[in-house]
């Protein structure tokens, strides 16, 4: 809301400078967010909030300026002569719809000579960012931005039978407005109709041929009250804003209508000529109950001290309270006091509004600071420690965290993920149809980051994200579950010279796994191949178990996919339960007292069918029990030209050591030549 | 008692001894002479075999004609060349260490590499600057007392809005504003909806800090993003104030930014809290003189707060004549682009590995 310095003064006799008023307004609550000069005079820019419509007029914001320096409130000087013949003999108002508009006021002024504004009212209007149209249009205009109540001129030869009727539109009636826009309405509508048709769309936007023109002689003014819910769905509906829709959808005052009538009345009268019929047409048919809802409410002094923790003498909340409007009604021993709100205060309804209020006036600033009392130690989320440990071993093996949004494109995300349709929850609302759908797996997001990331030309790429996917359930809510997902691609180590065309491969992301894993605490994952998976793939995929339960998957995104994304290069994920991880059972860390005797290394290389495991070597050698044998490390594995097709040679390092002596070579010998045999006799192998 | 050799007579013993150490003399003349014009290794340890080898050296072989002298001359002769003897050896030994420091000092060079070349480091990856920041919130809470709680990302109605007493025709309910998945279901428009489980699930005492994501339906510009995160804190006990509402955000901002951090607290509206206020500090960017990043206030917006409402604290069964409590709620999004001067927050969520590799 634009408020303009001089024009407040002539409503409140103040003597702060701009600077000072801008930051008295800030600190009760009305935010200057910047203040403008314009000619002689300053634009204040002022942030109001939904609750204060009351402020969107000069006469508001001075109210404001009066509870805060003292100086008492100047209301318009209303200089009106009603002349003409009674309005009920040139017009009749009727409201069907009193729950859309429960007061409806209608007045003539005669003979009224249109024509340009005089220079100050039109440079009044252009420092508030408005452009004259004409003199009487300019005068409802000024009085709303002076009073903050909307206004509407009818030519009252425009009128159809010359009377106004306030009624819902009829389905698929049509209304062309001002804007030259037609416009189709429903039974949710407010019209505002003559004998035949509607000619405004009430409180929001005057129609096309029923408003002032230059040979307009005889003006219908229109005030009234709309109620703010049906202005909003209204305006929302057709997708129409006015300066009036925005007052009354944030709720105006029905008891400022005849007064503001009366002010435009006698602007018009006194700046366009004419003769102000005599007689207001007021209809306010539920006057008295909407008076006697309005109930006082009580302010403790000791309650205000409780919740602010500032002192006030009941005299000075008082004062406080009727230079904002409040009638006091009551006081009881010294400290209590009972006030009814003002009309247009609609934000007040109990106890703690009148402990703002009176607060905001005092001084948020007078506040002291406190600390409230220890409460003992804090807490951190269940598994945050886990969280944290996870993120850190990922960023320490070279992966940088990732966030992406919760909603995703549904075919990215069922290509991604083993949901099945009906599991999958559908925004009714997106803001794009390409983000309609809540993710039930992270790696949609991931692979779209990739994607972004080759566009950009970044080939080196590792990235990570915790966070929720969700799926639908049976239960009062949808199922969130907490997942963890890798990307990797490009380059295994940049900084590595030596080997700057080594790529990251599979191996590279289970590494990365199994320190998370480790870093845990749990025990060591165990990695299944799996075919089953549609879009990893099928040669390079596995499931991946932690106690022998399922927790993830992981491999090299599958060709179709891969295509699909262009990637040229290959892509490797892996997607956890990461909510299952952070509540697996965890490794309690005992001690292992150190060897005392030596280790013997033996190294063994073998020629190989290529379609052997690692895993079955590892478990055919620990078949034989060899309790001596310490572990068994892979140190190369050799493909080449001169081995026999479908042989590799796989070189294992197997450790000796005995607890309780020192092994002898006959010893060590034994054992490793019953591994061997082992080796040979069942994947007929050959030693190399 | 003399123990080998044969009775001499004084006259020629005397002679002999003149004898050896003529002889001694002559020796060392020589030795002196053969040591100046070793120019190697080899050439050193051959002098040295030759003038002091167990077996074979001069030296050796003249301590074995010692025998014929009286055991007086005997001593004296064999101090004589005793001290030749360390003369010599102590002659190799220097030569010998100018040898290997020669030798070291070549190897050294040899193995020289060039220390400006890149270090062959792991490349560590980075964390998300929201993590950061949320970590450094938490931690600053938590040592506060409070506990971190997390709620559903997809709410109901009642814990979305009415529980936080926002009107059934408010705006922010409208599904020009919130994302519905359902006719009772959205995502959460903010995290004060941890507030009300939080109050069901326990009685006051309560202090909860409550950091998440929320979802608001904002077209993403250079200020805005459908989603992004919040940290909503409440605190509720017997007798609580504005005045502990302002303090515990003074504190927290000390914390976050430096003690030389202002706090002001200017009314405003949030239908969850009465009194309500938005937090100002003072910018961390010109100490409150005034700046770009504080558009020439010197002031930077917090997030709203207040003391909650009794109809929330009634909604969540807690009596509001008998307890009070205070609510915030911050951004986190702004705040990091704040921190961070980022000029678009769409970067946040786009994952371009050039941004997140900015922060740690
Ligand atoms: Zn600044």
């Amino acid at each position: 809301m634009k408020i303009s310095y001089n024009w407040l003064k002539e409503f409140v006799d103040h003597n702060l400078p701009v600077r000072e008023l801008a930051a008295e307004l800030t600190m009760v609550g009305l935010a200057v967010d910047a203040v403008e000069m314009v000619g002689n005079d300053y634009i204040l820019e002022i942030d109001l909030t939904s609750n204060r419509p009351d402020c969107l007029s000069h006469l508001g914001v001075a109210r404001e300026v009066s509870a805060i320096t003292g100086c008492s409130l100047k209301m318009p000087v209303i200089d009106l002569k009603e002349k003409g013949m009674p309005t009920t003999d040139i017009t009749s108002v009727e409201i069907t719809a009193p729950e859309f508009c429960p007061r409806y006021t209608a007045r003539v002024i005669k003979g009224v000579r249109i024509g340009p504004s005089p220079a100050w009212l039109v440079a009044r209007l252009e420092s508030m960012g408005q452009r004259s149209v004409n003199n009487v249009a300019d005068i409802t205009n000024y009085v709303m931005l002076e009073m903050g109540q909307p206004l509407h001129a009818f030519d009252l030869h425009h009128l159809k039978g010359e009377r106004i009727v306030v009624r819902r539109a009829s389905p698929g009636e049509r209304i062309t407005t001002l804007d030259g826009e037609e416009r189709e309405l429903t039974e949710a509508m407010l019209v505002i109709a003559d004998a035949e048709r509607p000619v405004a769309l009430g409180g929001i936007k005057g129609g096309e041929d029923s408003g002032i023109t230059g040979s307009t002689v005889d003006v219908l003014l229109e005030a009234a009250y709309f109620t703010p819910l049906q202005i909003r769905q209204t305006s929302k509906a057709l997708a129409l804003s006015t300066e009036a829709s925005y007052r009354f959808e944030r709720g105006t005052d029905p008891e400022l209508v005849s007064l503001a009538s009366d002010r435009a009345a006698a602007l018009i009268a006194g700046i366009a000529g004419g003769e102000v019929s005599k007689c207001l047409v007021d209809v306010y048919p539920h006057r008295k109950q909407l008076r006697d809802a309005r109930k006082p409410i009580n302010f403790r002094r000791a309650r205000y001290t409780e919740l602010t923790g500032l002192e006030v003498a009941l005299p000075e909340a008082e004062r406080i309270l009727r230079a904002l409007g409040f009638e006091i009604e009551a006081e009881v021993a010294g400290d209590l006091l009972s006030a009814k709100a003002p009309t247009w205060r609609i934000d007040i309804s109990i106890e703690e509004d009148l402990i703002e209020e009176v607060a905001r006036i005092a001084g948020y600033e007078h506040v002291a600071t406190t600390l409230p009392g220890s409460a003992g130690a804090g807490n951190y989320l269940d598994g945050e420690s886990g969280r944290r440990a996870a993120r850190r071993t990922l960023a320490a093996v070279g992966y940088n965290e990732a966030i992406s949004f919760s909603f995703v494109n549904v075919e990215t995300d069922a290509a991604l993920s083993d949901a099945e349709d009906e599991d999958r929850l559908l925004l009714f609302n997106p803001i794009d149809e390409t983000q309609s759908h809540m993710r039930t797996t992270l790696l949609g997001g991931l692979l779209q980051a990739l994607e972004r990331n080759f566009n950009h030309g970044n080939r080196n790429v590792r990235l990570f994200e915790i966070g929720k996917c969700f799926r639908k359930s049976d239960g009062e809510r949808p199922l969130e579950l907490e997942r963890l997902a890798l990307v990797a691609t490009g380059a295994r180590n940049e900084s590595d010279w030596l080997a700057a065309n080594a790529r990251l491969d599979f191996y590279d992301v289970k590494g990365a796994i199994d320190a998370l894993i480790d870093n845990l605490n749990l025990p060591a994952a165990n990695y299944a191949a799996t075919e089953k998976s549609g879009y990893l793939h099928p040669g390079r995929a596995a499931v991946i178990s932690i106690g022998g339960r399922d927790v993830g998957l992981i491999g090299q995104v599958h060709p179709r996919i891969a295509t699909q994304y262009k990637f040229k290069q290959p892509v490797f994920i892996a997607e956890l339960d990461f909510g299952d991880i952070l509540t697996a059972q965890k490794i309690e860390p005992r001690y292992q007292p150190l060897p005392k005797f030596p280790t013997v290394v033996r190294d063994l290389a073998l020629l190989i069918d290529t379609g052997v495991t690692f895993a079955a070597i590892e478990s055919e050698i620990a078949a034989l029990s060899i309790a001596e044998l310490v572990n068994v490390m892979l140190f190369d594995i050799y493909t080449g030209k001169e081995l026999p097709d479908g042989k590799h040679s796989i070189a294992l390092s197997l450790r000796y050591r005995s607890l309780d002596r020192t092994l002898t070579d006959e010893e060590i010998n034994a054992a490793h030549g019953r591994i061997v045999k082992r080796l040979i006799e069942t994947f007929g192998a050959e030693l190399r | 008692m003399p123990t080998q050799g044969s009775r001499i007579y004084p006259e020629v013993l005397g002679q002999l001894l003149e004898m050896m150490n003529e002889r001694l003399k002559q020796l060392r003349e020589d030795f002196d002479r053969e040591i100046g014009l070793v120019t190697t290794e080899t050439e050193a340890t051959e002098l040295r075999d030759r003038w002091v080898g167990r077996k074979s050296g001069l030296l050796t072989a003249e301590m074995k004609t010692l025998g014929k002298l009286t055991p007086e001359d005997r001593r004296l002769a064999g101090q004589g060349l005793n001290d030749l003897k360390t003369y010599v050896e102590a002659g190799i030994e220097r030569l010998q260490l100018g040898f290997a420091a020669g030798r070291e000092a070549e190897q050294l060079v040899r193995e020289r590499i060039d220390v400006t070349l890149p270090g062959r480091r792991i490349a560590t990856g980075h964390l998300h600057p929201i993590t950061l920041l949320r970590e450094k919130i938490e931690d600053i809470f938590v040592s506060m007392g409070y506990t971190i709680e997390d709620g559903p990302e997809i709410e109901t109605d009642f814990y979305n809005f009415d529980a936080l007493n926002i009107p059934s025709n408010h705006p922010a309910r409208s599904w020009q504003d919130t994302f519905y998945l359902g006719d009772h279901l959205a995502l959460r428009s903010q995290t004060s909806t941890v507030q009300i489980h939080a109050m069901q699930r326990r009685q006051p005492p309560l202090r909860v800090l409550a950091p998440g994501r929320v979802f608001r339906r904002d077209t993403p510009d250079a200020t805005h993003n459908p989603m992004f995160y919040q940290v909503e804190g409440l605190l509720v006990d017997r007798g609580i104030t504005l005045g502990d509402l302002k303090g515990t955000i003074q504190e927290f901002v000390h914390r976050m930014f430096g003690p030389e951090t202002q706090t002001r607290f200017r009314p405003s509206y949030f239908p969850f809290v009465e009194p309500g206020a938005e937090i100002d500090y003072s910018c961390f960017k010109c100490n409150g003189t005034g700046c770009r990043v504080c558009k020439g206030s010197g002031w930077i917006e917090m997030g709203g707060s207040g003391m909650v409402h009794p109809n929330v604290l009634r909604t969540a069964g807690i009596d509001p004549e008998v307890f009070s409590g205070f609510a915030f709620g911050l951004g986190l999004d702004r705040l990091c682009a704040l921190m961070y001067g980022l000029d678009d927050i769409r970067l946040l969520y786009e994952n371009d590995v050039r941004f997140l590799e900015q922060f740690t």
